[in-house]
């Protein structure tokens, strides 16, 4: 595959994922945007995907022609924003 | 071309049956209904651990290490494969005696380990909570990402000719009038074959009844946490647990809890860890992950400010004498058993993979197989029957 450009974009930034590695994982087979955070670690950092669970979508609906509301979000887990550990242990996150 | 052996699975067990089947010449075509690690071999942490009771899986273990020793060196791509040893630590001066003995009883049969006052612990690891017992240093135990080893055995067994067949559900398995597999129905088609090998995880249980075996193998349940990535300074070994990890694994009811802290590639902590029974619930419960971070920080308490970016449950693939089960299915030929591992499927992966391709291509076991076998469970069911 020839390098373009634009193949350098990054699509995640917490974890600094290229568009590139984001087509590679997707010629590899993934077809979900967890399947493509399993394997390059897109939406796998701070953030947790808030900003390029989207985008991930949208490369994976245009290479596998899939439609959009077909490809399944990566699943959202609690918390939502980062949480101290000192300040869930103790539950004091409640209210 | 007809492939030699079907295999159902396509976690880090599945695979690794793929893999050593492939090398010994096989032809294999690996079904998964979903993607490839879409199971439980996405939700493991990260520990080869080699310290199990009973003395069976100690074996298995040991064998294990050995073959990942091997596999970082001849995958396609780097499974984060490191010799990092393991730290277990005893929390009450109570609970050191039998630890020793334990300790004691590992060394004799041949596996390397030490036992560390409190203050080896403290100039080791001057994080650690200052008022612990003591603990032993592991130094064979290692770690490895579990998603990248199931990829990368998949990927090696495909490059030696191995279909690798995802989104196929088995739906069925055919057998003849002399209970012989025949074939394997699919949602993807019908693949005809004398051999299949059921590697299913925690839905091995479903391929069993399909045969008319029973197979005792059901979820358990664990929570990790997930940390923002923190210094490489904050745990100096990369795997650390409390002792009363070993004693979780026998619990039968509740939530069976204990502080196990890995810190992977990436920087990142996975916090585990617990155990609990609830069918094949994944959710996550709050309280869960409450208990365990306080675990986690009676031993670590510079954990207290480090941010959780996410938590998640997995199920693990429970066998009532956590002895994993790899074996032939009795009275159904052509049909093998991989799977049980529990918390130590990660593990004991390229052993199960290499066993089962030694059973399948009439070679010498590299570990005795009767330990393993299914036939244990009726035997002992047997037992309980006559008193
Ligand atoms: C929280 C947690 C922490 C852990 N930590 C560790 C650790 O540190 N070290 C360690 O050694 N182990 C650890 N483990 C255990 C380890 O993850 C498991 O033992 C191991 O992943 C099991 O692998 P498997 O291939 O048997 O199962 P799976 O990965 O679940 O693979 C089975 C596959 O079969 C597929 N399948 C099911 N039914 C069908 C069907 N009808 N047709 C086609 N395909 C089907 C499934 O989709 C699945 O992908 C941990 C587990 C958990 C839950």
């Amino acid at each position: 595959m020839s390098l373009e450009p634009e193949d350098e974009v990054i699509i995640c930034r917490c974890e600094e994922v290229s568009l590139k590695e984001i087509l590679e994982a997707i010629a590899e087979g993934a077809r979900t945007v967890n399947e493509v955070k399993m394997r390059t670690r897109a939406g796998m950092g701070l953030c947790q995907g808030k900003t390029c669970r989207r985008l991930v979508s949208q490369i994976l609906a245009q290479q596998t022609g899939q439609p959009m509301g077909e490809i399944m979000p990566a699943t959202f887990r609690p918390p939502v924003r980062p949480v101290p550990i000192g300040v869930l242990a103790t539950g004091d996150d409640e209210g | 071309m007809l492939p030699d052996v079907v295999v159902i699975g396509g976690g880090i067990v599945g695979c690794s049956c793929a893999y050593y089947l492939a090398r010994e010449g096989v032809r294999v075509c690996l079904v998964e209904k979903g993607n490839l690690a879409s199971g439980t071999s996405r939700a493991g942490q990260s520990h080869i651990v080699l310290w199990e009771e009973p003395d069976i899986n100690l074996q298995l273990e040991k064998a294990s290490r050995l073959l990942y020793e091997a596999l970082a060196e001849e995958l396609p791509f780097d499974i984060e494969y490191r010799r990092t040893g393991s730290l277990a630590l005893v929390e009450n001066a109570g609970d050191w005696e039998p630890f020793e003995r334990t300790v004691h009883s590992l060394q004799a049969r041949g596996l390397d380990c030490q036992l560390l006052t409190s203050t080896d612990l403290c100039r080791l690891e001057p994080n650690l909570a200052p008022d612990l017992a003591g603990g032993a240093y592991f130094p064979e135990d290692a770690q490895v990402n579990p998603i990248l080893t199931t990829l990368a055995l998949a990927q090696a067994a495909k490059n030696m000719g191995a279909e690798i067949r995802p989104f196929t559900e088995v739906t069925g398995i055919e057998l003849s009038a002399e209970r012989k597999v025949t074939a394997v129905d699919t949602t993807t088609g019908r693949i005809p074959t004398a051999i299949v090998v059921n590697a299913a995880g925690v839905w091995s249980a479903a391929i069993g009844t399909m045969v008319g075996l029973e197979i005792p193998v059901i979820p358990r349940r664990g929570h990790i946490i997930v940390t923002e990535p923190v210094p490489d300074n904050l745990i100096n070994c990369k795997i650390i647990l409390a002792a009363g990890y070993m004693q979780t694994l026998g619990a039968t009811s509740g939530v069976a809890m204990s502080a196990n802290i890995q810190q992977t590639h990436s920087g990142n902590l996975l916090l585990g860890s617990s155990r609990d029974f609830g069918g094949f619930d994944r959710t996550v419960r709050p309280e869960v992950i409450r208990a365990q971070l306080a675990r986690n920080l009676r031993f670590l308490p510079a954990l207290a400010n480090i941010h959780v970016i996410r938590t998640y449950a997995g199920l693990r693939p429970y066998s009532p004498d956590l002895v994993p089960i790899i074996s032939e299915g009795d009275g159904v030929k052509g049909f093998y058993i991989a799977t049980g591992h529990e918390g130590a499927g990660i593990t004991m992966a390229p052993i199960t993979g290499k066993l089962i391709s030694e059973m399948i291509t009439s070679k010498a076991p590299t570990v005795p197989l009767e330990p393993l076998s299914l036939r244990r469970f009726s035997h002992r069911q047997e037992e309980d029957r006559l008193g």
